[in-house]
């Protein structure tokens, strides 16, 4: 149950090369997202923007493929796409709304859905919601301090940060690619993090990440029924190049390993802030 | 010999009050006073020192219904205080926002006024509830044009209740073309359903007026009298849609023509209920030898235009802008259907010229000297001024005259002429809203006693 209900799981990368061009891995969400759009499926879709600097991205609504292009690749840091799911349907004047966030960012989406306090008619329009997995973010200036200090690079000379193997990468627009270990990064983490019991967005439509698959090919498990059709359609109409999930190293496997890790690491600090204090404890959210 | 009988509460319309009247021996009120019993929530007390952007949504939540109104005009005087012009943009933000409040405060007062009102040609009162048809169309009709409404404000006020957009200066948030062509197609789709249901409500409260016998829902059928509703009070109105700020140079407000007294000065003093009606639905009346002091009960001061009570809301409108002339309660009622595709043209219009990439928030906005500046909205119910003086960005001093208060002491005079069994039914005519109405200082909130002194 690590990787929450999913109907199928394949591994994945986007037909079109200009998409796969700047996209983190097999460029699911630009793609799936663009092809949504194009069919009417959605009439925008909040993603991580441009913000003010390198790096730093703010969420937008996006109803162009253009939109979508310019928020391509992972940024390691928070960016509170949640935030516009209202204002999505409020000035932007969307009736069917396509979300893209980290496991805790889908669950604010689901929760807002059953629970809408200050979320007038919000519920009913959201058409798509696409989780990536995440292990853990960074505040940016955990991020700024780990890629100019550790990494000694500057962060408007970075093109790509990732995040695997055991390290934290960053490659430059000359080509150069700087690491370091990621235990390295381990006091940078937002604390918030460590009482995340979600690794691959189990609330999502469809979840994606890097993990388990090649490089330049995502991981995809397709959940809802939502999710399954639109994912379905957009196979048939040539969108995506996929896999068999079983045919691909390393697969499930590790992915179900780094998701029993995750949480298995969390629910334990989750289970000792019971007992921080001398007789009394932090409060736990999921109780 | 005169009876005195009490209708208390009152329902289907918002808030609590009760009808207090001295009846002659055919049942006519001879004296009526309407009064409000809500408890006072005193916005006006506790904005002072607040900032002038937190001031007006706090005034929103005087009332669910029209916030709009409170919004628009508190936002608007505090603008007018420090003298703060909004771009044209901005405005016709406000306008569209402004015009889906009244169609959606309009349809939903058709819902609480079609009870006391029969299917015409017959001596059938409308459920709304009822499954059967004709009303279920109507019923549905009503619906879509609170749906369009509030969806309306939504996308250009950011929420229809309590909008968040309108600010000191402006809006925060211009809307994006698709909002706009949605807004329009939304429009567009409600201005035949709007002129069908007018035409619909009008010939409903035609009929009425042509019965010689009516009852409240469920009540027994009393004869009507003549000049049903009708008094002598005069109109106050600032504009047919919008309103009008201490900041026009064609002001349609005058301060200085308003005053208010105390509810002691106005209404009765201690009564004795001798009149009672186990059956008047549904609970019955205030019982034999209960007594009542509506001078000390009621919880609304009584603003008075050049010295005397006025009528303010869509007759009034229609009246001064417009030459209409139908009078009673049910000449309201067929004014306040005729507002309808007013708001949707005036929604329309706006919409078009509404330029998406303008510009929605002043340059400069002041932090004020604490000049006294008002703005008056046309809400549903009539116009709806706040005044307040500004200083430092600071909220010196508040007051709200809005337009259920005005017409508390004229429906009290309306009463007079008519059966009591049918006083709600004039009443409800003025699409009461008493959350609004109330909103001042109590000295003693147990024994419900009104501060002694209100206005500076
Ligand atoms: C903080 C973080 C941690 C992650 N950790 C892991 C992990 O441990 N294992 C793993 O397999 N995958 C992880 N991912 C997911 C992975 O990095 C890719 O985002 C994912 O595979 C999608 O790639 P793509 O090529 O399909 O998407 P692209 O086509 O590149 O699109 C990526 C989408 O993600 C959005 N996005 C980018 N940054 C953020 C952000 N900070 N918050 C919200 N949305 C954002 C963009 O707007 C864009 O729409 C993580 C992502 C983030 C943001
Ligand atoms: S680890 Fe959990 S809480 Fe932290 S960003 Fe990822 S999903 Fe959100």
């Amino acid at each position: 149950m690590v990787l929450g209900n999913y109907k199928n799981c394949v591994s994945a990368r986007a037909a079109d090369p200009a998409v796969l061009s700047a996209s983190q891995d097999g460029g699911i969400v630009t793609q799936l997202f663009a092809f949504a759009l194009e069919e009417g499926i959605i009439d925008g879709a909040v993603v991580a923007g441009p913000g003010d600097e390198p790096y730093k991205p703010e969420p937008i609504v996006a109803t162009t493929v253009a939109e979508l292009m310019e928020a391509r690749g992972t940024r390691y840091t928070i960016c509170p796409n949640v935030a516009m799911i209202k204002e999505a349907t409020r000035s932007y004047g969307l009736d069917k709304v396509g979300i893209v966030g980290t496991p805790c960012q889908i669950q604010a989406v689901r929760k807002a859905q059953l629970y809408p306090m200050g979320m007038r008619s919000v519920g009913d329009k959201i058409a798509l919601a696409i989780g990536i997995f995440c292990m853990e973010n960074f505040p940016y200036q955990g991020l700024e301090t780990m890629v100019e200090d550790l990494c000694n690079v500057k962060m408007e000379s970075a093109v790509k940060m990732d995040i695997g193997k055991g390290k934290f990468s960053v490659y430059t627009s000359r080509g150069a690619v700087s690491q370091i270990p990621l235990k390295l990064t381990h006091k940078f983490e937002q604390p918030g993090c460590h009482v995340c019991l979600d690794y691959v967005a189990n609330l999502a439509d469809v979840s994606t990440g890097s993990v388990g698959s090649p490089d330049g090919w995502s991981t995809v498990l397709t959940r809802t029924k939502k999710g399954e059709t639109i994912w379905g359609k957009a196979i048939e109409a040539g969108y995506f190049e996929t896999k068999p999930i079983e045919d691909v190293k390393p697969g499930l496997g590790l992915l179900t390993k780094l998701a029993t890790e995750k949480i298995t690491k969390n629910q334990k600090t989750l289970d000792e802030r019971a007992t921080f204090g001398v007789d009394k404890g932090l409060r736990n959210p999921y109780i | 010999m005169s009876k005195v009988v009490e209708i208390s509460p009152t329902t289907r319309h918002e808030g609590h009050t009760k009808l207090t009247m001295q009846v002659d021996d055919s049942g006519v009120v001879t004296r009526g006073d309407w009064l409000s019993l809500t408890p006072v929530r005193g916005i006006e007390k506790l904005a002072i020192g607040k900032s002038m952007h937190q001031a007006p949504k706090i005034s929103s939540r005087v009332c669910g219904i029209c916030p709009i109104a409170h919004t628009l005009a508190g936002t608007e005087a505090m603008e007018a205080s420090i003298g703060c012009i909004i771009p044209d943009d901005a405005y016709l933000l406000r306008v569209i926002l402004q015009c889906a409040n009244r169609v959606s405060s309009h349809a939903l007062h058709n819902i609480l006024s079609l009870p006391d009102m029969y299917i015409p040609g017959t001596d059938t009162h409308i459920n709304p509830f009822t499954p059967e048809e004709p009303v279920r169309s109507v019923a549905q009709r009503i619906q879509k044009l609170r749906e369009v409404g509030q969806t309306v404000g939504e996308i250009v006020g950011g929420e229809p209740i309590h909008p968040s957009n309108p600010r000191v200066g402006g809006m925060y948030k211009n809307i994006s073309p698709r909002a706009q062509t949605k807004i329009n197609d939304l429009v567009k789709e409600a201005i035949p359903l709007a002129r069908d249901h007018m035409d619909f409500m009008i010939s409903v409260f035609k009929d009425w007026d042509d019965r010689p016998m009516a009852s409240v829902a469920g009540g027994k059928e009393v004869e009507k009298t003549e000049k049903f509703g009708f008094h002598d009070q005069g109109y106050m109105a600032s504009d047919t849609l919008y309103g009008s700020s201490s900041l026009d140079l064609d002001q349609k407000w005058y301060p200085e023509r308003w005053t208010e007294v105390r509810p002691w000065d106005w209404y009765q003093g201690e009564l004795e209920v001798s009149l009672e009606d186990p059956d008047y639905p549904i609970g019955g009346t205030t019982p034999v030898g209960t007594k009542v002091w509506p001078a000390m009960e009621a919880c609304t001061g009584v603003p008075l235009y050049d010295g005397a009570p006025i009528e303010t809301g869509p007759r009034a409108r229609l009246a001064m802008f417009r030459n209409y002339d139908r009078k009673g309660a049910m000449g309201l009622q067929i004014a306040r259907q005729m507002e309808y595709m007013d708001c949707l043209y005036g929604m329309l219009d706006a919409v078009e010229a509404l330029d998406t990439n303008g510009k929605v928030i002043a340059d400069d906005i002041p932090q004020g000297d604490g000049t006294l500046g008002w703005a008056a909205n046309e809400a549903p119910r009539g116009t709806d001024i706040h005044l307040t003086k500004v200083l430092n960005g600071k909220v010196q001093w508040y007051s709200l005259l809005v337009p259920t208060t005005w017409n508390f002491p004229t429906v009290s005079r309306a009463l007079e002429g008519a059966p009591w069994q049918l006083t709600e039914v004039i009443m409800r005519a003025y699409d009461p809203c008493v959350s609004c109405a109330t909103h001042m200082m109590v000295v003693d909130d147990s024994k419900k006693v009104v501060a002694q002194k209100l206005f500076q």
